[in-house]
């Protein structure tokens, strides 16, 4: 098989546009995916919010670089994803939930974050129809929206390839080979591919593949449900967030496609551990009784498609991002917590760089070192 | 346009109520489906698409896509499935449907969950069988089907079916084996039957959820075991203009025509020589609608040769080795192209031929609708299927693959109970293609009846050697199953019934008249006539060819058989070779003066739904070398109302014709739910009280 400068396992949100950077950066890269096209694993499960609305540094900074970066794909280089700045409405509809929602604004304003609290009217005209009824307003974020995940790693895909990376599909990793503490090839079920570096962006898989390497990496995949409904003529723009918890459930989520379709999700409680991506009879109604309740206009659009995806956890909630400290050449980009999609395209040149240049940005790769203290707890989920 | 008289259907006096559509006052029948409603009134675009302001109209009639969605009181439904009430507004759905301002929060609940042993998944002949046998076995049965009635397609099938009749009701009209088979079911306690009652998705919890559309309700049912006996769907081709309005499958125009009674059409165009397309041609004749022919790429009738035969000679030609090249009109279907293929299947254009029409019949096969299988597989259940949705076959085959099928679920289930070694051999005969034709001649008696058995081809039917009063009718033995060729030995007493019973209206009954050189001849009918005697027919022999005249002598009707005997006189030389009588006339059946060649095959479109044509998809397949069907998805096709049950199965021929090989191409994911549903009614908001 052929020697490429750097492999990176798994072509979804992460490793597609990483590739991409690192291709552009001028090496020579495969990806190796054990299933049979792109974005068969969580990317497309994701339902396609895209945000730079966190509570800590490092997320916010490799949101608002994805943002940049999705901003850019149609402009400059003519590939629509079906980007739209909506922004994320978190409405509240208790003062627990107004407290929590208003005390995090000072960190995220510190961290340049265009965000503020707006009043019950301007919720109200943002997505007409939405409960009045106990509405004490929320935070509203404009710069963040949302995109189709099928086309946007359509469209990395398509520069990936342009950029001559090769994609190698239906082959799946079964080792790494280390040799004198440094990456040496990546063992597949394939044939053997030499490289000097190796990029795990295996998603639901991040762990395994990093114990492969020898890293025992706290990933765990939970799963949430997610669904999609008829189009309707469009009558909101924001993402809406209720992270007010009920007996069942956590935060629930959805917004209004490009293609005018609703499309939803919900956090399951207690937590959904496992690979486990079949669908199963409780979501519909734990999802629909909430929405229903919040925005009742929403009763007479029709349910289409419903899905599971995973979410690969972390203790802390942030990602694993970092060079391996034991086996040379090896880097970690695992554990998104279910947001490689709105991660991903941030952190693919920051991941190059770090890779092809050597340079690091110092405060994104402290916070998501692999070798940090996970006890820390993420404050907006 | 509605069919006021019929051979075979009764057609009953509904109450007329007046509703609106588009403004426009208009009448219909209560509780009728709107699209019929709607087609009795000459409507056939229902909507118009965003992509391109097409006109869309209706696609399944059977609730399983979304191209009939209309706006009813403020609100997209789809027209199919919705009955038609006094005072509806009806409106043309123009691009995405607005929400009305309905913001009032209302009480929800989550479902009600019902259990049973066995729940089965479709009221078909299969469904219900399997249903009869496992609550005979003492199992508790919940039947879901998501039509208001039993029966599945039985109740669109007027003709008398083949098969056996000790088995499966042979000679008896499809529509009747229903009703049978409905009281079978609900005459047994441990079944409970669910009607409108749709099957939206198998979970992995072991769970089913059931959306009820009349009751605005969704409900849970756990099982022990899952039958999926939810049939099949009607393939579709990809032709430029196949997606005009009026462009449906032939199951379609059956739910039309002989369920509703509607009269969809004038003049149609068949695409496919299957028995479904061959019976649909006969059904159209019924109605009193004109079919200009049927073409197929197949050398070759593939259905029972004694259906091909019957159209023939009732004057429809049969274009074999020919292809539609397209079909053409302003907004609906006016024109349809077909011409001659070459041996690789190439139109030859000179050859061409374009026939106005209004309507064209997709009848190119079946394919099985077997998604809740792979979802009980996955799940891990004890999951079986059977019917159609097991393998394509005839409704007869169905019946007892149903009980069998009743009886494996039952031993799954911890049952001893055995299967008798005669159902599966049974069941092999009855869904076994046809076998092989032979020659035959006749000669008549020299005095007194006799009957003339005009069967060629070796099909699973016997019911005219079990009428026959004087025993005289037997299979020949060649395979000693009911494959085999009726042969006629002995005695005729000349009391027709063997002629009455024939589904493929293939006996007729001779004797030599008093005046020399003629003949008496009687055939079936299956018409409604006004014919006298004196009144001059034309014959036909069993290819269609024409013979010359006959005239009528007398006309029986046959109440219970829904079937006139005529008897003709005919020259004598003609009466071992007649067997029918012309019944549409010849000049339906000639194409325009002008060829219309304006096809252009790239806009064939693919996906229904969202419109996706042959074109965009064989660029995007280039450009992306996609081999993954669920790259598609990028482009929309599958991503619809229907989630792809028509075009996932024309995606692998589009991808081939640009170089995909096809042990390359992976299929798309299936994922929930089968058909949309609405979110007040998953909130269960009406209480199931509506």
């Amino acid at each position: 098989m052929k020697t490429y400068d750097a492999v990176v396992i798994g072509a979804g949100s992460v490793g597609v546009p990483l590739a991409y950077r690192l291709a552009v950066r001028g090496l020579s890269v495969a990806v190796v995916e054990m299933r049979s096209s792109v974005g068969q694993g969580q990317n497309k499960a994701a339902i396609g919010g895209i945000r730079a609305t966190h509570s800590d540094r490092a997320k916010i900074k490799i949101g608002k670089e994805s943002l940049n970066v999705v901003r850019r794909l149609l402009p400059e280089y003519g590939l629509d994803v079906d980007y739209i700045e909506g922004g994320y409405l978190f409405p509240a509809y208790s003062e627990h939930v107004a407290a929590g929602l208003k005390s995090l604004l000072p960190v995220q304003k510190k961290f340049g974050l265009n965000i503020d609290w707006i009043e019950p009217d301007e919720v109200r005209k943002r997505c007409p129809g939405i409960l009045s009824d106990g509405l004490l307003g929320g935070t509203f974020s404009p710069e963040d929206g949302h995109l189709s995940s099928l086309k946007m790693i359509g469209a990395f895909y398509r520069l990936a390839r342009q950029a001559k990376v090769d994609f190698l599909f239906s082959t799946e990793v079964v080792d790494i080979e280390v040799e004198n503490g440094k990456v040496k090839a990546v063992v597949t079920d394939q044939g053997k591919i030499s490289c000097g570096y190796v990029v795990n962006a295996a998603g639901g898989f991040g762990r395994d593949v990093s114990l492969m390497a020898g890293a025992d990496l706290p990933v765990y995949p939970d799963s949430h449900e997610a669904g999609v409904t008829e189009p309707v003529k469009r009558f909101f723009l924001p993402m809406v967030v209720d992270i007010a918890p009920d007996e069942q459930s956590d935060n629930y989520y959805f917004y209004q496609n490009a293609e005018n379709q609703i499309v939803f999700c919900i956090t399951p409680r207690p937590k959904r551990m496992g690979r486990d991506r079949r669908s199963t009879s409780e979501f519909l109604p734990m999802v629909i009784l909430r929405m229903l309740q919040l925005y009742p206009r929403l009763r007479n659009i029709k349910v289409r498609r419903v899905w599971r995806g995973l979410y690969p956890m972390t203790p802390d909630g942030k990602p694993i991002v970092g060079f391996d400290r034991d086996v040379e050449g090896f880097f970690h980009a695992i554990g998104m917590c279910g947001q490689g999609l709105m991660l991903g395209p941030g952190l693919a040149d920051m991941i190059a760089l770090a890779i092809a240049e050597g340079q690091e940005d110092e405060e994104v790769f402290a916070d998501l070192s692999p070798y940090r203290d996970f006890s820390g707890e993420e404050l907006l989920k | 346009m509605r069919i006021t008289q019929h051979p075979v259907l009764d057609v009953q006096e509904g109450r007329q109520v007046p509703f609106t559509f588009d403004g426009r006052p208009l009448v219909g029948l209560e509780g009728e489906m709107v699209s019929s409603a709607l087609f009795a009134n000459g409507i056939r675009t229902f909507s118009i698409h965003t992509v391109g302001n097409a006109p869309q109209g209706l696609f399944c009639a059977n609730g399983q896509c979304a191209q009939c969605t209309v706006i009813i009181d403020g609100l997209p439904v789809k027209s199919c499935i919705t009955p038609l009430r006094e005072g509806m507004e009806i409106k043309t759905l123009v691009h995405h449907p607005e929400l009305p301002a309905d913001d009032e929060p209302r009480p929800s609940s989550v479902p009600e969950e019902l259990a049973c042993n066995v729940l089965i998944v479709g009221a078909g002949p299969s469904g219900i069988t399997s249903a009869i046998e496992l609550a005979d076995l003492g199992f508790t049965v919940i039947l879901a089907d998501d039509k208001d009635h039993l029966g599945g397609k039985l109740v669109l099938q007027t003709h008398k079916f083949f098969g056996s009749m000790a088995d499966c009701y042979a000679g008896t009209r499809g529509t009747d084996i229903a009703k049978i088979l409905e009281e079978e079911a609900r005459s047994r306690e441990n079944i409970t039957i669910l009607t409108s009652s749709t099957v939206v998705g198998i979970f992995s919890d072991r769970k089913a959820g059931i959306y009820q559309d009349r009751l605005e309700k969704y409900v849970h049912v756990s099982f022990d075991g899952l039958i999926i006996a939810t049939g099949a769907r009607e393939r579709s081709l990809v032709f430029p203009g196949n997606d005009l309005p009026g462009v449906f499958g032939a199951g379609a125009f059956q739910t039309l025509v002989n369920r509703d009674l509607v009269k969809s059409s004038e003049r149609v165009l068949i695409v496919g020589c299957g028995n479904v397309g061959l019976i649909g041609a006969y059904h159209a004749l019924q109605a009193g609608i004109n079919v200009v022919g049927l073409v197929d790429i197949a050398p070759e009738v593939t259905g029972y040769k004694v259906h091909a035969d019957k159209i023939k000679r009732m004057g429809v030609p049969i274009y074999l080795s020919h292809t539609i090249l397209g079909v053409q009109g302003d907004g609906k279907v006016e024109r349809a192209t077909i011409a001659q293929v070459d041996d690789n299947w190439h139109p030859l254009v000179e050859t061409a031929k374009t026939f106005a029409i209004d309507t064209v019949l997709i009848a190119v096969g079946l394919s099985s609708a077997d998604e809740f299988y792979q979802s009980g597989l996955e799940g891990g259940f004890p999951v079986l299927k059977t019917g159609d949705a097991d393998e394509i076959a005839e409704a007869s085959s169905a019946m007892i693959g149903g009980r069998i099928i009743g009886r494996k679920m039952a031993v799954l289930l911890g049952s001893d109970v055995t299967i008798p070694k005669e159902w599966p051999e049974k069941q092999e005969v009855l869904k076994s293609p046809p076998g092989q034709t032979f020659e035959r001649s006749f000669e008549m008696f020299g005095k007194g009846w006799k009957p003339m058995i005009h069967c060629y081809q070796e099909i699973p039917c016997n019911p005219c050697t079990t009428v026959c009063p004087q025993d005289s009718i037997h299979l020949s033995g060649r395979t000693g199953t009911i494959m085999d060729l009726p042969e006629f030995s002995e005695k005729c007493i000349g009391c027709g019934f063997c002629v009455l019973i024939c589904p493929g209206l293939a006996i007729t009954l001779t004797r030599r008249s008093k005046e020399e050189d003629l003949a008496e001849l009687v055939v079936p009918h299956e018409f409604k006539h006004d014919y006298k005697p004196g009144d001059k027919v034309q014959l036909r022999d069993v290819d269609g060819l024409a013979l010359g005249e006959g005239t009528v002598k007398a006309a029986r009707y046959n109440k219970q058989h829904r079937t006139s005997l005529l008897t003709l006189v005919v020259p004598a030389e003609l009466a071992t070779k007649a067997v029918g009588i012309l019944v549409q006339a010849e000049e339906i059946t000639i194409p325009l003066p002008e060829t219309d060649l304006s096809c252009l095959p790239d806009n064939a479109v693919v996906c229904r739904c969202e419109r996706v044509t042959v074109g965009e998809l064989k660029e995007f397949i280039q450009e992306n070398e996609v081999t993954d069907i669920n790259q598609l998805k990028q482009v929309r096709l599958a991503m619809g109302a229907c989630g792809g049950k028509t075009c996932l199965d024309l995606v692998p021929r589009v991808m081939m014709e640009v170089g995909v090989k096809r042990e390359n191409i992976q299929a798309a994911t299936h994922r929930p739910l089968t058909v949309e549903v609405p979110m007040k009614a998953l909130a269960n908001e009406g209480g199931g009280q509506k």
